[in-house]
């Protein structure tokens, strides 16, 4: 199969399954609601190392929040049930609690799972804090010196899919660049998706334990790095010398496969040889998107 | 099962009637024939809604009550569930200590609308009341959760005691509103007099209120001015004769 000329891999990428929570962040303006999230998704890249995977889903405009404010919309995703609300409440805690103007509501009001963020940051109010229901939800009103900060008592939680992912094998490492930036734009808003690592694109796919070190628990996807072609047993043909890659979690498989679809077909483009996936065999996640059923 | 059950107000009471057997909850497992067997008090003498109300469907939780009912007190007691609407005025004592449900009058509320039972510690403990007109004295006194709204005027000691909740006001306040205040919040969007026990704050844009009125637009289709959604309010604490942990949010414009 070939889109645009770039071959597509007869592969497959294999994800996981996640626990996720979706957080709408509004603010006087959306440059301070961004700000606001853009602290709160910091060092959120990978479970590996940052024990949460999270990104901005996608900026919403006054009238798709619940306070009429312009915001973003934020998905936070961890491996397990409880390391979901620990690393939301340390987080909103300290980026969105301390942001001018924020307010922070429950993205997913519909999962039957419930999170207690907003219960458990409604202390910092030191017991000045003040609760109000309103349309049946519980908010909490945490005094501050700037005024009050809102929050929802408690976010909803779902089992979501992290790890989606596509390998763009390129003649350079410039055409490697475009194609992810490409990517990244088409695959950018795309509901229930978020890409958690830095602009989207990761240079540095990693493979799961060492060869060398046995306290490592994932170490560089050598049989992808064009510098090793002629020391490891490589996966890269002769005229690849550049790969990026692009992971994806999200609410759903579906919304995975969209934004795969669209991000994929958008690196398709000039200096781009092959596109492909990273998977495990199957073995390990339960998510499997074969690239060629979903371009096809 | 209907839809809805409907009351006509088909004879006028010539007395007070006290009608507290009506809550939308409690219609909802009866047939129209037990709910206008269902007793109530005409003039301190024992009746059945029957012999004023004509009924209409049955086993509903959502309730139509059509007719002026300014001489019929008690509507929505003790209400838990569902919804009850009122095409007209109502008596004194409108979801008296109700505690979940929502109602919906198109016109003005007697006394107590939201409050305690006499005697009785708390008023509301749950559930909203919309009253698009005017309401008597001591409208929400004692409540202790839930939401009153009232477009129009308030009458005396509006909230008084409240322990909890929240009291929106569009018109303007009587005299005492907000008094004895122990915890809750009254939001005045027109004139209000603030008790002398009652300590200024601050001039904010409390997010809570911006959310509230967003919600009584959409939900309750209530006319709320942008304005008054994204505006300033006058934070009062009070009452600090009391725990002085509630306040008086009065509007002072955008």
């Amino acid at each position: 199969m070939k889109i645009n000329g770039v071959a597509i891999e007869d592969t497959f990428a294999e994800a996981f399954t996640m626990r996720v929570a979706r957080l709408l962040i509004t603010g006087q303006t959306l440059g301070w609601a961004k700000e606001a999230a853009v602290k709160l998704t910091g060092f959120a890249t990978s479970v590996i190392g940052c024990k949460c995977e999270a990104g901005i889903e996608r900026e919403l405009p006054d009238g798709e929040t619940p306070d009429g404010r312009p915001g973003v919309s934020v998905l936070f995703l961890t491996m397990d049930k409880a390391s979901l609300p620990e690393q939301l409440i340390v987080r909103v805690g300290q980026t969105v609690l301390t942001c001018p103007t924020t307010a922070c509501f429950d993205g997913l009001p519909d999962a039957p799972d419930r999170l207690p963020v907003g219960k458990a940051l409604r202390v910092f109010g030191d017991g000045f804090q003040a609760s109000k229901v309103i349309g049946g939800k519980r908010y909490w009103r945490i005094p501050v010196m700037e005024g009050e900060f809102l929050i929802e008592e408690t976010f909803g939680m779902l089992k979501g899919v992290g790890g989606g992912n596509f390998l763009i094998l390129a003649r350079d490492a410039d055409a490697a660049l475009a194609a992810a930036e490409a990517a990244v734009a088409a695959m950018t808003g795309a509901p229930g998706v978020i890409l958690p690592f830095p602009g989207g694109v990761v240079r540095s796919g990693s493979k799961v334990g060492s060869k060398r070190y046995s306290n490592m628990i994932a170490t560089t996807n050598d049989a992808f790095d064009p510098t090793l072609k002629a020391v490891t047993q490589s996966q890269l043909p002769e005229v690849v010398n550049s790969v990026l890659e692009i992971v994806l979690d999200g609410t759903d498989g579906p919304s995975i496969e969209a934004a795969m679809r669209a991000g994929i077909r958008a690196a398709c483009r000039p200096g781009v040889l092959t596109i492909t996936a990273g998977n495990y065999g199957g073995k390990l996640g339960p998510h499997h998107f074969y690239l060629r059923k979903i371009l096809g | 099962m209907s839809d809805a059950v409907t009351l006509t107000l088909a004879t006028q009471p010539t007395h007070t009637l006290v009608a507290d057997c009506i809550a939308a909850d409690r219609f909802a497992g009866l047939g129209a024939t037990a709910i206008a067997a269902l007793p109530v008090v005409h003039g301190g003498r024992p009746a059945t809604l029957g012999e004023f109300f004509r009924v209409r469907g049955e086993r509903a939780s959502v309730v139509r009550i059509e007719g002026d009912c300014t001489r019929i007190d008690g509507i929505g007691t003790g209400m838990v569930e569902g919804e009850l609407m009122i095409d007209g005025s109502v008596g004194r004592d409108l979801g008296l200590a109700m505690s979940g449900g929502r109602i919906d009058v198109r016109g003005n509320a007697g006394a107590n609308a939201g409050g305690a039972p006499a005697g009785a510690a708390r008023g509301m403990t749950g559930g909203e009341i919309v009253v698009r007109g005017s309401v008597g004295d001591e409208a929400g006194a004692r409540m202790r959760r839930g939401l009153l709204v009232v477009t129009g005027d308030g009458g005396r000691g509006m909230g008084k005691g409240m322990i909890a909740g929240t009291v929106v006001l569009f018109g303007n306040a009587g005299p005492g509103t907000g008094r004895f205040l122990k915890r809750g919040s009254i939001v005045a969007l027109g004139e209000v007099e603030r008790p002398a026990t009652f300590r200024y704050a601050c001039t904010y844009r409390p997010p809570h209120v911006a959310l509230l009125l967003r919600y009584l637009g959409s939900r309750c289709r209530l006319d709320v001015a942008a304005a008054q959604v994204t505006g300033r309010y006058e934070r009062y604490s009070g009452d600090l004769a009391e725990l002085g942990k509630g306040e008086l949010l009065r509007w002072v414009g955008a």
